[in-house]
């Protein structure tokens, strides 16, 4: 469940080739359980926090000059040899030290040295370390009990005064200089409302009679502008009237040339008028349309009745030559039933010689026109 | 106010507002029907026409041996033209109408209606509110010289009078083919015109009276009568041959049928001329402004001569000139607006030829005020622009211009020494007509009645074209 906050810089890291790996400093969890595990285990409740400076994995002083590599492996033997010379250089050396050290001469025979105190105190050498045994152990597998509530210790001390009556001041003597104060500053708050009284009414005054010059000043203005508007307004009834005049005088022009305009346009229109009119047919020459009208159906009739005449007679001419030669003809075979064929040459120059000129005379009354 | 404190023009916007609104007709109208129905009240009376406002609403008369297709034509125009037939049957088959009753009776017995009843019928109808607002087409009715003059004399004259006409052999022929739908009444022919539906083509039957015999006899009764009628109505009577396809007809009946009639109104023409180099422009704006007393306003010409008299603007222009550069928009604008706001050319009417040579040009022209009342465009094909021009010799000595093909130099001598000028060389020309006719389209577009003439004729030929085309009122545009 370690829960260890790295803080990895893949980016940085991949730009430039090489891998780093950077954590946050974080204290070393310790797997020791102190207490028995509690049913309900709150997740990830406080770990156990091991006590580095107790911590055999923990390198104590310089780290610069340890000797690294072979720690828990063998010895290196070039080195254990030279740590032997080292070790067997360093005991030929101190033994030539000891051998030229002054040392007190060796005891006489018979005799031994001892070494005695010689201070006022007797001390005891003793080499012996007090050792005391120790244990300490908690309950076994006990809960653990909860933090208690921390209420730091009440420092300082507690100290206790009771003040009697008359003991610290006399309250008459002390409250005169208040009291002088008081009073006199009330009374100079009065002072100072009657004068802001005073001021207000002088103001007052003061605006009251400057009121009265600005009416006066505004009933000037208003006298001004008046004025103003009447000379204004004089000027555009001025300029209206203008305005009109020239208007009615473009309107007139206007009027004048589109007068002569039609008057000459439509110079020509009656004669075209008239000429149209008799073109269409609706003014006409009376005399003619009267002979036209009149006279020539009449003409007509009159020739017609004249043919008609004419060929009425003619038609009853032909009915008379036509019966007359029937008659004839119906004479003639009658004789020829009673006399034969010698009469045949009469039959056919009489009716002629006799008809024609009676023919003719008939005829001779019939109207000519 | 006087005339020498503030001198008075009459500013020409008047003339062009009378112009394009055709005050003159307008009040021509008014004052005739004034004039034929003199009413009591005048002024009501011209208020009441002019808020009817129906001068150029059809009035067509059509005439036309049987068989011509005076029937199918008539009612074409009818449905084109939005208008009213009118026929004698129409007249008859009328309800609510006392006149009509009689007239049936009378025709039913007598097989015939007498002058007078046809041509009150026919003047009863003509009042009606359908006819006055949207014209009528009268098929066949004036039929004799007497219903003419009773007609002419009641005041309803026709706009239009459509003949047709065609040799007597074609119509008896043709009228042995005709066949009448009953239902609809519309006439179809056996060869000409049959009917695709099938249903149509069952329902079909032959009227009566179409025997050979029987359309000679009509035939006869027609000639004898039209010839009468004819010269009634002598400046609006126009002769189609009936001869031809009946689309063909149609559409002649119908371009007249839209044209308007040469009126009086006082017109000042502001013509332009646009067409490729070499087209005849010049010469013919020379010819205008000597039959009509326009001015002649050639823009090149006019820069030229701003160059020359030195003035401020011809300053501006010169450098364009020297380096042979064409002269900004804004400079000739200028030129030109002022030459056309001068008095002469605001009386007189002017010829404008070579400016706007695209559409930025025509726009700046219209938004200054000035926009032409007549637009030509001359068609003259690449090959006879190159003939002209490429052909073209100056005489160094005389300075007389000579046209090796149409004014040849009279002798060798002088042709030998005759020289060409630079700028007529096919290059240029080609160039020139290029760029022309690159601007063409937009500015036919953006013209819409221009009026193109063939100029490929001889000048004077073309010259007439162009005098039709301004003294006629514009047509308007065939739907």
């Amino acid at each position: 469940m370690a829960s260890a906050m790295t803080d990895r810089n893949p980016r940085a890291a991949e730009a430039s080739g090489t891998y780093t790996y950077t954590s946050r400093p974080r204290a070393v969890p310790c797997q020791r359980r102190r207490y028995r595990d509690s049913l309900l285990q709150p997740a990830d409740e406080p770990l156990n926090y091991g006590n580095i400076m107790y911590d055999r994995r923990v390198i104590r002083g310089n780290t610069y000059a340890l000797p690294t590599g072979q720690v828990p492996g063998q010895p290196d033997p070039l080195e254990l040899q030279r740590q032997q010379q080292a070790r067997r250089r360093a005991l030929a050396r101190k033994r030539a030290q000891e051998q030229l050290r002054p040392r007190t001469p060796e005891p006489v025979e018979g005799r031994k040295h001892v070494d005695v105190q010689t201070e006022l105190y007797l001390e005891e050498i003793a080499d012996r370390i007090v050792e005391v045994d120790m244990e300490c152990q908690t309950d076994a597998f006990l809960d653990r009990p909860p933090t208690p509530l921390f209420i730091p210790a009440k420092t300082g001390k507690d100290v206790a005064t009771q003040i009697l009556e008359g003991e610290l001041f006399d309250f008459d003597l002390e409250v005169k200089p208040m009291l002088q104060v008081l009073v006199g500053k009330t009374i100079e708050q009065a002072l100072l409302e009657v004068m802001e009284e005073e001021e207000l009414a002088n103001l007052r005054a003061n605006q009251y009679a400057y009121e009265e010059i600005r009416n006066v000043e505004l009933a000037e203005v208003q006298r001004l502008e008046e004025q103003e508007r009447r000379h204004r307004e004089e000027k555009e009834r001025r300029k209206r009237q203008q305005w009109e005049i020239i208007h009615k005088h473009n309107e007139t022009s206007q009027k004048i040339s589109a007068r002569a305009f039609a008057q000459r346009y439509l110079a020509d229109l009656l004669p075209s008028v008239f000429d149209s009119l008799r073109n269409s047919g609706y003014f006409y020459d009376p005399i003619e349309r009267d002979i036209e009208i009149g006279f020539l159906p009449w003409l007509m009739n009159q020739v017609e009745k004249t043919m008609e005449h004419s060929v009425v007679g003619r038609t009853v001419l032909d009915m008379l030559i036509r019966e007359v030669v029937e008659r004839r003809l119906n004479n003639y075979e009658k004789k020829e039933d009673t006399q034969p064929s010698m009469r045949s040459d009469d039959v056919y120059s009489g009716p002629d010689t006799m008809t024609d000129p009676s023919g003719y005379k008939f005829f001779q009354g019939q109207p000519s026109p | 106010m006087d005339a020498t404190t503030a001198p008075h023009l009459i500013p020409p916007e008047m003339l062009q507002y009378g112009e394009d609104n055709h005050i003159f007709e307008m009040m021509q109208n008014m004052l005739e029907q004034v004039l034929i129905h003199q009413p009591e009240d005048p002024i009501t009376f011209m208020i009441n026409h002019l808020r009817r406002n129906n001068d150029s609403v059809p009035k067509v008369v059509i005439l036309g041996p049987p068989a011509s297709g005076k029937t199918t034509i008539a009612m074409w125009l009818c449905k084109h033209l939005n208008s009213n037939l009118i026929t004698k049957e129409n007249l008859l088959e009328k309800e609510f109408s006392q006149m009509a009753k009689e007239a049936k009776r009378h025709y039913e017995i007598y097989k015939r209606i007498p002058n007078s009843m046809l041509i009150s019928l026919v003047q009863e109808r003509l009042n009606e509110d359908d006819c006055l607002r949207r014209g009528w087409i009268l098929d066949g009715i004036p039929e004799r010289r007497e219903q003419v003059l009773m007609i002419q004399t009641v005041g309803l004259a026709p706009r239009h009078v459509i003949v047709l006409n065609a040799p007597d052999t074609v119509l008896i022929e043709r009228n042995m083919g005709k066949r009448i739908d009953p239902d609809t009444g519309e006439i179809y022919h056996t060869t000409f015109d049959w009917p695709p539906e099938p249903e149509i083509q069952n329902r079909l039957i032959e009227p009566e009276g179409i025997s050979e015999i029987e359309t000679a006899k009509r035939l006869l009764e027609y000639h004898r009568n039209i010839i009468r009628i004819l010269p009634s109505y002598p400046k609006i009577l126009k002769t189609i041959s009936a001869d031809q396809p009946c689309v063909d007809v149609f559409y002649q009946a119908l371009t007249y049928v839209q044209t308007g009639h040469r009126c009086n109104a006082p017109f000042t023409p502001k013509v332009l001329l646009c067409g490729p180099l070499g087209s005849g422009k010049s010469l013919q704006a020379a010819l205008l402004a000597q039959r009509y007393g326009l001015v002649d306003i050639c823009c090149g010409q006019l820069l030229k001569e701003a160059v020359a008299a030195k003035s401020s603007l011809g300053e501006l222009i010169q450098p364009f000139f020297e380096k042979r550069m064409t002269v900004p928009d804004s400079i000739i604008t200028k030129a030109l607006a002022e030459r056309l706001s001068q008095q002469d050319c605001i009386q007189k009417g002017w010829v404008l030829h070579g400016f706007p040579r695209d559409l930025d040009q025509a726009r700046i022209l219209t938004s200054m005020g000035y926009s032409p009342n007549r637009v030509f465009f001359l068609n003259v094909p690449l090959d006879s622009i190159l003939e002209r021009m490429t052909l073209r010799r100056t005489d160094p000595v005389t300075g007389e211009r000579f046209h090796l093909m149409y004014k040849p130099p009279p002798t060798i001598e002088v042709q030998a020494r005759l020289l060409q000028n630079p700028r007529d060389s096919e290059e240029h020309i080609r160039l020139q007509t290029d760029l022309f006719y690159r601007n063409c389209g937009d500015l036919e577009q953006y013209y819409e009645r221009a009026i193109t003439v063939n100029g490929d004729q001889d000048p004077y030929t073309v010259f007439e074209y162009i005098e039709s085309g301004i003294i006629n009122p514009l047509p308007k545009k065939v739907t």
